[in-house]
């Protein structure tokens, strides 16, 4: 018993119905201290404790666990912080299959010929646990601790604008493949190129895909996560409907990873003019496009299109919403139907697609492809270069215009891929269908989507 | 009718996030321990229904007592293994070990089950009862009436039970319990297990509602905290109490003019904030634990 403490008997406790916190009316803290009157061999000792913690934190973080081999003398080393664990776990992965598939490639081909000097490819990742600051102390770890040659990209735009300060600061270039927002490409920095879609195609692609049909929606409510690329995304395909006769009826920003949307769900349920929307468009992240169709279903909203910047061309998406995935449109960089007469080794999309279900079992997703394509940048961006010197490299690829399985890769003055169409995406009985543009698509646009209850 | 709808959603929200709540709220008041794996519980929870949903074809309501009672084996053998041991040191000491164990726990989740996104499509959802433009859908309520009911058996099992009395006196003073011939380290790993087997049952109902990947115990956690500091410690009903408080920020607030859901989080630990100045017991808290 612990001094100073009244001894009370134990059945005046039990006799009160009360809490399991405190006697009621007596405010002192319950005795329940530690320490005083422990056997001590109870105890670990405190360090010991504190070191697990600590080694199941570093293994947890991927610090100890990572791939990658190290650099040799006719090894090219390319580094990526990459989120393996935490929100965009999924796209991450994908991101890193696109990168290992590129890196086995281009090894079995011989490698990368500069000069006279064949140089074999490494990739040394980490996990960056989906957070944007982990993702800067990593790419500076990967510069200053593991000396890599290049940089490719982490996965998203938040972390990307932490990663391309330190290439900047380091001077070694960086080709990302995964964010998007016009932010990354604004701010003047030199070492930074991206080899996808600027923000603002992804919504629009999607609208022209809509407003193709005989019979258009008229109305569109937008809901966005919001984070930077979700509002720019967000706020263009604003402009781009209102200027294009839709009426966007609903307007409204989440927190960015928000686990419930029925709030704004419910207040979108009636916005147009009392009834749902003809079109609902989200701006965000794949988790949120799974958890809006469901919460849609749940309450019973059902609106004649649905259509996901991010989310409907991952895999996750069919699998973890079944049929309801069905009708469900996405805009995607690159799909396996398009007719793309690469000069790299992949060729076509069909091919690359058909390389990519050998080497991971799964279909390629348009991540993949096009974390696939900054490494075929750096590719021939060294081998125009001649050198592997970053600055001559940074040069080259400003120069860089090649067309590949991913389309063409050509970089603007900012570093920004805008030369590169997107596509429209659709999913249909299951399978993701490319129904526009239509010179690509291999589907027509099933429309309007028949209610949940219809399915 | 738009106002019905958000205060049903409301509701339902609110009582779902008081089972997120209920078995945090347990391992706290009687233990004295900020659980920081109930998240990675709630994790379990949701997986094990997810398998035995995909697997067996066990639908997750129905599979709930199978789920709480292997989450029930699992807290009592994470207490009894690992937290007894270190119970009556610092705070900091079951804090980081608690710590450590999320860490664990998620990653072994993430092994198993890899970090794609899970979800449940039963044959039921998107049912529900419609009154007009009024629209409850089956599962939530379904799911809002078993956290009712859990949070009722938790407090019957507390206060009317042998056993239940014993934890509450182990809580309450853990050498004048024993002096009485209360066996501690069995009603500790006792409650912990009950502690867990309440975190599997939320998170069996919430993959049924949301999508689910290992990444997302340490947001119910963290939930779940400020759930039990809103609604108080000391008895399972402050644990819904806070639970609606919390479902309040997320989806009656946003929908007020001029706010906006970007603001939900910040407006829920803004009450947090607001009951620790005004009622630092929390709205049913018997009194605040130091």
């Amino acid at each position: 018993m612990m001094g100073g403490e009244a001894m009370i008997p134990i059945c005046s406790y039990l006799h009160l119905p009360q809490c399991y916190l405190a006697q009621p009316g007596h405010n002192q803290p319950l005795p329940f201290r530690p320490i005083a009157a422990v056997p001590p061999r109870l105890l670990l000792p405190l360090p010991t404790v504190l070191f697990s913690v600590l080694l199941a934190f570093l293994c947890a973080t991927g610090l100890l666990a990572c791939g990658g081999t190290a650099s040799s003398s006719n090894t090219l080393l390319f580094g990526a912080p990459i989120s393996l664990t935490g929100s965009t776990a999924t796209e991450g992965r994908l991101t890193l299959e696109g990168y290992q598939l590129w890196v086995k490639e281009v090894n079995a081909h011989g490698g990368i010929k500069v000069g006279n000097t064949t140089y074999q490819v490494a990739l040394k990742y980490y996990d960056d646990g989906s957070s944007p600051t982990r993702s800067a102390q990593l790419t500076q770890q990967l510069i200053t601790a593991d000396k890599v040659n290049f940089l490719l990209g982490p996965y998203g735009t938040s972390a990307t604008l932490q990663d391309e300060a330190i290439a900047e600061r380091y001077k070694i270039p960086m080709v990302e493949a995964n964010g998007a927002a016009k932010a990354i490409f604004s701010r003047g920095f030199h070492y930074i190129f991206g080899v996808l879609s600027p923000a603002s195609e992804y919504a629009k692609v999607m609208l022209e895909a809509a407003l193709s049909l005989p019979n258009p929606p008229k109305t569109v409510a937008i809901i966005s996560a919001n984070d930077s690329f979700s509002e720019e995304v967000a706020s263009a395909a604003r402009d781009f409907a209102s200027s294009h006769g839709m009426e966007v009826v609903y307007y409204q920003t989440y927190p960015s990873g928000a686990t419930d949307l029925t709030g704004i769900l419910t207040a979108l349920k009636t916005s147009a003019h009392g009834a749902v929307p003809d079109m609902l468009l989200g701006s965000g992240h794949e988790s949120e496009a799974v958890t809006t169709m469901k919460e849609c279903k749940q309450l019973n909203i059902n609106a004649k299109l649905y259509a996901f910047t991010v989310g409907p061309a991952t895999p996750d998406f069919i699998t973890s919403l079944g049929p309801d995935a069905n009708y469900v449109l996405g805009s995607s960089q690159w799909t396996p139907q398009e007719r793309y007469q690469g000069i790299d080794f992949f060729g076509t999309p069909a091919n690359y697609e058909r390389i990519y279900k050998q080497t991971f079992g799964h279909e390629p997703s348009y991540q993949s492809a096009e974390s696939t394509a900054a490494g075929l940048a750096f590719q021939y961006a060294i081998q125009n270069a001649g050198s592997i010197d970053p600055q001559k490299v940074r040069d080259a690829l400003a120069r860089l215009n090649i067309m590949t399985f991913y389309g063409v890769i050509r970089f603007d003055a900012t570093g920004a891929n805008t030369f590169k169409p997107m596509a429209t995406i659709q999913i249909q009985h299951g399978q993701v269908a490319t129904v526009y543009p239509k010179e690509v698509a291999n589907a027509q646009l099933l429309y309007p989507t028949p209610p949940f209850s219809q399915r | 009718m738009l106002i019905a709808q958000v205060i049903v959603n409301w509701l339902l929200l609110g009582c779902l996030y008081a089972a997120v709540a209920l078995g945090f709220s347990l391992v706290w008041g009687i233990m004295n321990i900020v659980n920081l794996a109930h998240g990675a519980f709630i994790l379990v929870g949701a997986y094990a229904a997810y398998w035995a949903f995909t697997q067996l074809h066990i639908d997750p309501f129905l599979g709930l007592p199978l789920t709480m009672l292997l989450l029930f084996c699992l807290g009592w053998l994470v207490q009894y293994g690992a937290i007894n041991r270190v119970i009556r040191a610092p705070f900091l000491v079951t804090f980081l070990l608690t710590f450590g164990l999320d860490l664990l726990i998620a990653d072994v989740v993430q092994l198993l089950f890899t970090s794609d996104r899970r979800s449940i499509n039963t044959v039921y959802s998107g049912l529900g009862l419609t009154v007009g433009t009024l629209h409850i859908p089956f599962d939530r309520l379904l799911a809002a009436l078993i956290a009712v009911i859990l949070t009722a058996a938790l407090s019957f099992f507390l206060q009317r039970t042998r056993l239940g009395n014993a934890i509450l006196a182990t809580g309450m003073d853990r050498d004048a319990a024993r002096l009485m011939g209360i066996r501690i380290d069995r009603i500790y790993a006792l409650t912990f297990g009950l502690g867990a087997a309440l975190a599997g049952a939320a998170g069996a109902m919430l993959v049924e509602l949301y999508p689910f990947d290992p990444s997302q115990g340490g947001v119910f956690t963290l939930r779940a905290f400020v759930i039990v500091v809103l609604g108080g410690l000391g008895t399972p009903w402050g644990a819904l109490a806070g639970g609606l408080l919390f479902g309040l920020a997320e989806t009656v607030v946003p929908l007020l003019p001029g706010i906006g859901p970007g603001y939900d989080d910040a407006i829920a630990f803004a009450l947090m904030v607001l009951v620790l100045i005004f009622r630092p017991r929390g709205l049913l808290g018997k009194a605040f634990y130091a």
